[in-house]
């Protein structure tokens, strides 16, 4: 393997890792919140993108205001999410299986609901600083890839200390862990599991309108995208965000350094092996057990 | 001339000129009667919708120009679309519909090789033409006698690739990436047939359909420094990719890679990129003019090569029927298809032992240049 190679394979890497590891973050974030895997996160994206795609593209909003708009689309998705599909389900009892089909079938839902409005074609949504990359010696990595990296390292370091350092992520914490113990101290238990998909919708919205300049805006881009993240949430503790973005970034390095240093006909052969040797020696995740601590 | 003289003059000439109207031959050929019903099965959702949506308007522009001609011996032809979901068992399904509720005279489909296997046993069965949207599929197929194919078999697809490399661009050097779809179909043609054309791959890389991203794969086929690189794939994102990481060697595709949805999708690296096809709509060829002005007229976009090859579907199924005649029995008419055909997609030989007999000659090479084709004057034979 050449440096450049070697390089290039990092640089690779890390893009994916990090865009697993922001949709990996969402899953963890309305987990932690909720203690339900939800299957719209990527959904949640998409929608997040489309919308950044409409505002921009046809009515011509410069490229900051649209893509805030697409991340607040994310967050009124998970608004709806939890008013119009978990409240109901929580009161008829629920179960975990229950939550994840009741999700899967709210993303199915929202990829048809794209299909229907956009069709089959893919757009492109325009990235930070366009087409342009940068040169690392002679590999290079898309600036809009920079940005994503950078913007989501920021992420993870502010939820983190929302959850340790505020009222109000405290309480969210509080509401999932113990509802009884919540509501005896006053935590109004049903608004913090509303910002907790709040919380996720935006995080989604966020990954979409980072992530679709990568890779096109496409109806089947949710469901895909959910896949990626959720691996990247259980092989970083489900219930830990950092987690989540660091399983995310070990699985895109993993990937693409197979891929250089063996063949990429075996890339998924060796990530899966890699990764149920990670889960039997630490079933709880990579930072799974700090995360119930508290980290 | 009085007043009351011009009015009767002016009459007079409007009874004449509606006299002429009512008279003119446009009029005469309207197609009447009882239609004549064809079935289709194509992909208008799922996977396989990228083919059969372009495949489903060629066949009705068709439907309209045989009819505004006159349909087929005066009887206008009526085309029953259905979609199978690409899925083979759908297909099955609608086709059964098609052939003993509907009595169509013919299938025209479907667009996926699974859903052609599934209907052509039963069209088999009933002796009945099925003019499918594929290429030869597993080798079954050539048993069957009335199964005709309207798009090449892989195996012509790949030749198309190496006889332009190894000729127009003089390179033995091929670095491969390949999506696992329908770039592995086309990557073991390409296996097959390189030691014929003395080609070394320098390197084979894939990546799983829907990836979001291959440029550690694309990386890798340009560390082997090729001197030229092949990227087949049912996705805009190898493109980028192989451009991104600085692959500054030509590119040459498939023609499955060539729809303008994915030209769209590689945004500005949609350019030095070849493919061999059968349809440049910015610059057709002779025999396609007519086609490709009609279609820009009737849906306001250019065609690609699907939509050439539903069109052709419906002209050759109503030229059999003209030939054994609207009440003959479909037998009679799979019979009258056996025999060549001069396509806008292709030059067809329905008697050849591939049911297709489509020959290198009818392949036409494009390029993107700065997201825009243009026609090359490569001819491979």
């Amino acid at each position: 393997m050449t440096m450049t190679l070697f390089l290039q394979s990092i640089l690779a890497g890390l893009t994916n890792g990090f865009v697993y590891g922001l949709i990996g973050l969402g899953i963890a974030v309305v987990f932690r919140g909720a203690r339900i895997i939800n299957a719209m996160q990527g959904d949640f994206a998409l929608l997040g993108s489309v919308v950044a795609y409409v505002v921009s593209t046809r009515l011509g909003v410069p490229m900051l205001p649209a893509f805030l708009t697409g991340v607040l689309a994310g967050g009124v998705l998970g608004l709806l999410v939890e008013r119009l599909l978990i409240r109901p389900t929580e009161k008829r009892a629920g179960t975990e299986d229950s939550y994840l089909l009741v999700t899967l079938g709210g993303a199915f839902a929202v990829s048809a609901a794209v299909l229907l409005y956009f069709g089959r074609d893919s757009y492109v949504l325009n990235g930070i600083g366009g087409d342009a990359s940068v040169d690392v010696l002679d590999a290079a990595i898309r600036v809009h890839a920079v940005w994503l990296i950078v913007i989501s390292s920021v992420v993870v370091l502010a939820l983190k200390l929302f959850y340790g350092h505020t009222r109000v992520g405290q309480a969210m914490l509080a509401a999932s862990i113990d509802v009884d113990g919540s509501l005896t101290i006053g935590i109004n238990v049903p608004l913090m599991r509303t910002l907790t998909f709040v919380t996720g919708g935006l995080m989604g919205g966020l990954a979409g309108v980072l992530v679709a300049p990568l890779i096109n805006i496409h109806y089947e881009m949710g469901l895909l995208l959910t896949l990626k993240g959720f691996a990247a949430a259980i092989l970083g503790g489900l219930i830990s965000p950092v987690g989540a973005m660091f399983g995310g970034v070990l699985l895109g390095l993993v990937e693409s350094l197979a891929v250089a240093s063996v063949s990429s006909g075996y890339k998924d052969v060796i990530t899966m092996v890699i990764l149920i040797l990670i889960m039997i020696l630490m079933p709880q995740g990579l930072l799974g057990r700090r995360g119930r601590q508290g980290g | 001339m009085s007043r009351g003289q011009d009015v009767f003059l002016g009459i007079a000439c409007a009874a004449a000129v509606a006299t002429l109207v009512s008279a003119s031959p446009i009029r005469a050929q309207t197609a009447q009667g009882e239609p004549i019903k064809i079935g289709a099965v194509v992909s208008l959702t799922g996977p396989g919708a990228g083919l059969g949506q372009p495949e489903r308007n060629g066949m009705l522009l068709a439907e309209k120009d045989v009819n505004d001609k006159g349909g087929v011996r005066g009887r206008p032809i009526k085309i029953l679309v259905e979609d199978d979901g690409s899925k083979a068992d759908n297909a099955k399904n609608k086709a059964e519909q098609l052939i003993f509720d509907e009595k169509v005279v013919t299938i025209l489909g479907p667009s996926l090789t699974a859903s052609t296997g599934a209907v052509s046993a039963m069209t088999n069965s009933e002796g009945m033409a099925e003019l499918a949207f594929t290429g030869l599929g597993p080798k079954i197929e050539l048993s069957y006698k009335s199964l005709y194919h309207l798009l090449p078999p892989q195996e012509l697809n790949a030749r198309a690739m190496l006889e332009y490399t190894t000729k127009a661009l003089n390179s033995k050097k091929i670095g491969v990436l390949h999506d696992t779809g329908y770039g592995q179909v086309v990557t073991n043609a390409l296996n097959a047939l390189k030691a014929q054309y003395g080609v070394e791959f320098v390197a084979v890389e894939k990546f799983e359909v829907g990836a979001t991203d291959a440029s550690a794969q694309a990386a890798k086929v340009r560390a082997a420094d090729p001197d030229v690189v092949f990227i087949i794939a049912t996705s805009p994102v190898p493109f980028r990719n192989a451009r991104q990481v600085r692959i500054s060697q030509p590119i040459v595709s498939a023609i499955g890679s060539s729809s303008y949805d994915y030209v769209r999708g590689m945004g500005e690296f949609a350019d030095d990129i070849v493919f061999p096809e059968f349809l440049v709509g910015e610059d057709p060829l002779p025999h396609q003019v007519e086609f490709v002005k009609k279609y820009r007229e009737a849906y306001n976009a250019l065609p690609k090569n699907y939509e050439a090859a539903g069109w052709d579907a419906v002209h050759i199924i109503a030229k059999a029927v003209e030939t054994a005649g609207p009440d003959a029995k479909r037998e009679e008419i799979a019979k009258a298809l056996r025999g060549p055909y001069a396509g806008v997609f292709a030059a067809y030989n329905f008697a050849a032992d591939d049911m297709t007999g489509i020959q290198l000659s009818s392949y036409v090479y494009s390029k993107l240049v700065k997201g825009a084709f243009i026609r090359l004057p490569f001819v491979a034979k």
